[in-house]
């Protein structure tokens, strides 16, 4: 890697913070929420496509990272698109090959990652731009991000909309699985609101709130730590070192 | 004389509060003793001040001009009484904002000498500009409330209806109502030399049908004075109904036709006036007293004898409040104006002026007090009594939001302040604060843009002097190299305000060191113009800003800003043009071959 | 210093809450005489809860709490939920129910005044999305039908789902439900025979509607709503019926649509909330013309048995679109200002 600039000690940290917390896809960029918001009504669905779109988008990310000294500007966008693509299709063939039960629950929404603004939008902004290591741990921290938001999402949606958590595991870790299933709530009325799209809404805004509220406690935290270290000079002239 | 029947409108909206004025229409029109000192303030009126006439110390006698009216937008000030001026300062005025503003202080000595009073005793046969110059001589300026001066109000041409203001809508405010219950007969020469002066049709009296003493009144005085002229004059009585007293929504009482937005009602054939000016109109013109007394209400439960008084300007208030016996126990607030648009006093010293139509001392109780606002729930009953037809609660949201722009756009400031919105808010918000602080806001905002607009004019103006300047050195630099060469020239082609260089090389020929001698006169010449020029335009650009200010608040001084407003841009157009014509003689080449 | 106007009148914001109550109650005390007392079980649950809910909220949200509940809101969002749910629902729905009117419909946005849709309206959404058995199934049969069920029974029934009682014989379709299911089954002569659509139209159900009426006509009277929204609710859907409706034998018939539904509450006291209501005039007549026709369209081709709810939603949308569009003449202008975009020419 001659070409690659001396990355900080800090930048890896900094991309693991961003892609979870910092500048989340789902919670703070807002991006991919269609598959968001329509497949999280349980744990398993969230996860199937929290994964899937984990894979494609460390692989296109790396894709990209490679391919960035070559593409020529003008043609990138569609460049980047059809390594996404060919990179969603296998992942959608390898779910036909190996969890066929989940792919088939999933539908529509394992070729639409094609489109999650998440993948290309890492793509463009990060991975055109930064090399290879950096690109894949990009893309991976930011899969995570979304993943985990996606699990949430599901847990809850799952546990208010029918009182339960880990059900149909099995579509994915195969019939072992099935004992997973915890009724939390016995005899629970399912809740359809939660299931249907406009209770993963509510249940998003719910989880941007959260965060917003914490993200200012914590600022509000360190605004106090800091506040009382009085006037600081500020070199202003001469060489900076 | 038949009476013509007027078909009445109805303006969109209003309201109808209690009316309050039995209690201070149950007295004649009583006389205050003088008070021990008067402030009279420089500027009464909407317009600017005039010159002071008088020194500290000096003697007058009552209705002797103490300030002129040289100046196009000032109105004069009389003294009210005789006695000595003890001081010229600042003081509070009666001022929404409640400022301070030179005033004229006034000590009587308690003879009330006047000066020789002498009106035109044919008045209506007597030449208009001369009644004009009485009227402006007279310091009358609108007794109605915004008081714009009259002389400038009457010189509106092509006016097909005189309408007079006796409607009087606002609660508590009785001072027109007793004027014409008591004076009827002046007011009416007044109205048939405010005719004579207009050149209108018709006129059109209205006067609210809870006042029918005056409405009376007013038709025994029109019955008894039966004449060509008098048959041009009706009295109509208009329902009830706030803010039926508002210029324009009295027009479309009376007319059917609305002022439009920006636009005085000159623009429509159509003058107003209150029937205070009349009588005040009359007084100066028949009689030569100059306006230095007026009818003012005193009213409210704080005062043990509410009434209206004729007081002399400059009287403070406190004054008046002793005499009509004020409970201070008792007192809540004391309002200089009606409930729906007065405005605080701040201190009892403050003098009533010539527009001062009401004090009002409430008592605990009296007027509701608004608890703490609650939040709008878009009810919309203001939208229903909105006298301009405004979407006030859009107004309010647009304003919490400092949406000024949308604010605008719903026609912010066709907003008149009537105060009908927040009289009828069940959440009790205090929705004409929000409209004239938005106001204020865009206000200042459209002064920054202009301001900056104008300094960038400035600057790119400079830079193309300096550029100017620069390529004229060069010229000069050129024209002495070529000195030796001596080569003739053809004319060059300067045209006036070239934005060429001012001199083309060449042309200078061998006159080189007289002509740089006479540019170096020249450009001294033109700085000076230019400067001149700049101070021009900043003048421009302040008139044009409280022009377009008055004319955004539907003020009747716009016609009058927009006058002083040419005048500016006139005297900017001939500096332009002398200094093109300058910058032209300022080419030696073109000076010498002509 | 406070500027002027310094008198004021009218109605104040808390006065015009109550006189809403007041209205509604005609109405309210006709469905319970006719359909029992689980109306007045829900009303309390539905009262306790959402008070309770403002009262936390507003503590949370550091807003002082007495002064605020005083504005009655809260009870105005309870009182048309209760009305408007079926009686025989589990307890918990109720204050589901109440707490997602007061917390997600209302506080969310910032209290009264500040949100986009009918709290009430938000509530009974939800729980028609989430619960469809229950929120079909549970309203009583009037009297006449069946015994109104007393204090007991109906307690029993929410709060214990107390099989010893008979809900069935206590509960079941509105008749609005029961014409759809059988229009195009039956003739409309064979359908009227059916004991639920009683002498008149339907047993009960008209005299609580026409009583909710008389409610609305109070508000009229008091000048607290306009005639513009329940007039043009009412119209909106009778074109709609006699344009697309005019045979008995397939579809519900106009004045069933009148009376045999939720409609006159609809009309007078859910879509005049002026919260979440247009407020120019001409923008009231499209908003109530548009939840007339929508109210059709749900009840005549959709799956839910009653429309307003979601007719009301759908318009509150549509609300500060039609504030703008039909902003009326201001005085000394021309015409009106409805662009929807102002393009500043500079």
């Amino acid at each position: 890697m001659g070409k690659c600039r001396v990355s900080n000690n800090s930048e890896p940290l900094k991309i693991m913070w961003n892609g979870v917390w910092g500048s989340n896809p789902a919670l703070v960029q807002l991006l991919g929420l269609c598959p968001l918001l329509a497949v999280t009504s349980t744990v398993v669905n969230a996860l199937g496509l929290g994964m899937a779109t984990l894979c494609v988008l460390v692989g296109s990310n790396a894709a990209v990272s490679l391919i960035r000294n070559w593409v020529q500007p003008a043609i990138r966008l569609p460049a980047f698109v059809m390594i996404i693509a060919s990179l969603v299709t296998s992942v959608e063939l390898l779910m036909q090959a190996y969890t066929y039960d989940l792919y088939l629950v999933l539908g529509i929404f394992i070729p639409l990652i094609v489109t999650n603004c998440a993948i290309l939008g890492r793509a463009e902004a990060y991975a055109s731009k930064n090399p290879f290591f950096m690109s894949i741990l990009d893309g991976f921290m930011m899969g995570v991000g979304f993943l985990l938001v996606l699990l949430v999402l599901g847990a809850v949606r799952e546990l208010i909309g029918q009182g339960t958590l880990f059900t149909d595991m099995h579509l994915l870790f195969g019939e072992e699985a099935k004992s997973w299933r915890w009724e939390v709530v016995p005899d629970y009325p399912p809740f359809l609101f939660a299931i249907l799209p406009p209770g993963a809404f509510v249940v998003m805004g719910l989880l941007i709130a959260l965060k917003n509220v914490i993200d200012s406690s914590l600022k509000a935290k360190q605004a106090s730590n800091a506040a009382p270290s009085g006037s600081k000079r500020v070199r202003v002239t001469g060489p900076v070192t | 004389m038949t009476q013509r029947h007027i078909e009445l409108h109805q303006f969109p909206g209003g309201i109808c509060p209690p009316t309050q004025k039995a209690l201070s229409t149950s007295r004649p029109i009583a006389y205050p003793p003088l008070a021990k000192q008067l402030i009279l303030p420089i500027q009464q009126h909407t317009g600017m001040p005039g010159r002071v006439l008088v020194k500290v110390g000096e003697q007058v006698k009552k209705g002797q001009m103490l300030v002129d009216a040289q100046l196009p937008m000032s109105v004069a000030v009389h003294a009210s009484t005789s006695g000595i001026i003890t001081a010229i300062d600042e003081h509070w005025v009666p001022h929404p904002s409640g400022m301070k503003d030179m005033c004229i202080f006034l000590e009587p000595d308690g003879l009330d000498e006047s000066v020789e009073y002498q009106g035109y005793e044919n008045y209506l046969e007597t030449n208009p500009t001369k009644l004009l110059e009485c009227i402006r001589a007279s310091g009358i300026s609108g007794l109605g409330g915004a008081g714009f001066p009259t002389d400038i109000k009457l010189k509106a041409s092509k006016i097909e209806t005189l309408i007079i203001n006796g409607a009087e809508c606002e609660p508590y405010i009785s001072a027109d109502d007793m004027l014409m219950r008591e004076r009827s007969e002046d007011i009416l020469q007044g109205i048939l030399i405010l005719l004579k002066l207009t050149k209108a049709d018709v006129c059109l009296v209205g006067i609210e049908d809870d006042k029918p003493q005056a409405i009376f009144a007013m038709k025994q005085a029109l019955e008894k004075d039966k004449d060509d002229d008098t048959h041009r004059v009706n009295i109509v009585e208009v329902p009830t109904r706030y803010p039926s007293g508002g210029e324009k929504q009295l027009i479309k009482i009376l007319t059917g036709k609305e002022v439009p937005s920006g636009k005085l009602p000159a623009s429509i054939g159509v003058l107003c006036q209150n029937v205070g000016t009349a009588y005040a109109v009359h007084q100066a013109v028949a009689l030569g007293r100059p306006l230095v007394s007026r009818i003012t209400t005193l009213a409210g439960g704080a005062l043990s004898t509410p009434m209206n008084l004729e007081v002399p300007l400059g009287t403070p208030i406190g004054h008046l409040l002793e005499y009509t016996g004020l409970h201070q126990e008792q007192l809540e607030q004391l309002i200089i104006g009606g409930p729906l648009m007065g405005f605080p006093v701040k201190t009892t010293s403050i003098p009533i002026t010539k527009i001062s139509n009401c004090i009002l001392a409430t008592k605990q109780g009296e007027l509701s007090t608004p608890e703490q606002a609650r939040p709008c729930i878009r009810c919309g009953y203001c939208t229903d009594v909105c006298p301009a037809q405004l979407l006030p609660q859009q107004l309010y949201w647009f304003s919490t939001a400092q949406e000024w722009q949308k604010a605008e756009s719903h026609n912010l400031f066709d907003c008149i302040e009537c105060g009908a919105c927040a009289y009828v808010c069940p959440s009790e918000i205090p929705l004409v604060q929000y409209y004239r602080f938005a106001k204020g806001e865009i206000r200042q905002d459209r002064a920054a843009t202009e301001k900056s607009d104008r300094a960038r004019e400035r600057f790119e103006f400079r830079n193309q002097r300096i550029e100017r300047e620069k390529v004229a050195r060069a010229a000069r630099r050129q024209a002495r190299a070529n000195t030796d060469t001596k080569v003739l020239s053809e004319k060059p082609h300067a045209k006036p305000m070239d934005k060429q260089p001012l001199r083309s090389a060449g042309a200078i020929g061998d006159v080189e060191s007289e002509s740089i001698q006479s540019l170096l006169v020249d450009e001294a010449a033109l700085e000076a113009i230019n400067k001149k020029i700049r101070m021009m335009e900043d003048r421009v650009g302040k008139a044009r800003e409280r022009y377009e200010m008055a004319l955004s608040d539907g003020l009747d001084t716009a016609s009058a800003l927009k006058r002083a407003l040419d005048k500016q841009e006139t005297k900017l157009t001939t500096l332009l043009s002398e200094r093109e014509r300058m910058m032209s003689h300022s080419d030696p080449a073109e000076g010498k071959e002509t | 210093m406070k500027s002027s106007p310094y008198s004021r009148d009218g109605m104040k914001t808390p006065t015009v809450m109550r006189w809403v109550l007041a209205a509604l109650l005609p109405g309210y005390l006709t469905q319970i005489y006719f359909f029992g007392w689980g109306y007045g079980v829900s009303m309390l649950l539905l009262l306790l809860t959402a008070v309770l809910v403002e009262a936390g909220v507003l503590a949370i949200r550091k807003r002082p709490v007495l002064e605020t509940l005083k504005d009655s809101s809260a009870l105005v969002t309870a009182a048309l939920l209760a009305i408007a749910l079926p009686p025989f629902l589990p307890w918990w729905m109720y204050v589901m129910a109440g707490s997602v009117a007061v917390l997600f419909g209302k506080q969310l946005y910032g209290g009264l005044g500040f949100n986009p849709f009918n709290p009430a309206m938000i509530a009974y959404a939800l729980l028609l999305v989430s619960y469809p058995v229950a929120m079909s199934t549970s309203w009583a049969l009037p009297l006449g039908l069946a015994e109104p069920a007393d204090i007991l029974t109906a307690s029993r029934i929410i709060f214990l789902g107390d099989p010893l009682v008979q809900l069935d014989a206590l509960s079941g379709a509105t008749p609005l439900d029961t014409y759809k299911s059988l229009a195009g089954v039956e003739l409309s002569d064979g359908i009227w025979q059916k004991p639920i659509f009683g002498e008149h139209v339907a047993l009960g159900w008209e005299w609580v509607a026409m009583a909710f009426g008389v409610g609305g006509g109070l508000l009229l009277l008091k000048r607290i709503i306009t005639w513009h929204i329940p007039v043009c609710v009412i119209l909106g859907l009778s074109v709609m019926a006699m344009l697309f409706g005019w045979d008995p034998d397939r579809s519900v018939p106009i004045h069933l649509h009148w009376l045999g539904g939720s409609l006159i509450v609809g009309a007078f006291f859910i879509a005049t909330d002026p919260v979440s209501a247009p407020t120019t005039t001409l923008g009231k007549c499209w908003f109530g013309i548009g939840i007339g026709v929508l109210v059709y369209v749900i009840r005549a081709w959709g799956n839910y048995p009653d429309a307003v709810a979601f007719a009301v939603l759908l318009m509150n949308f549509t609300a500060p679109l039609l504030d703008q569009i039909t902003q009326p003449k201001t005085f000394g202008h021309q015409k009106p200002n409805r662009t929807l975009i102002k393009v500043q020419v500079k």
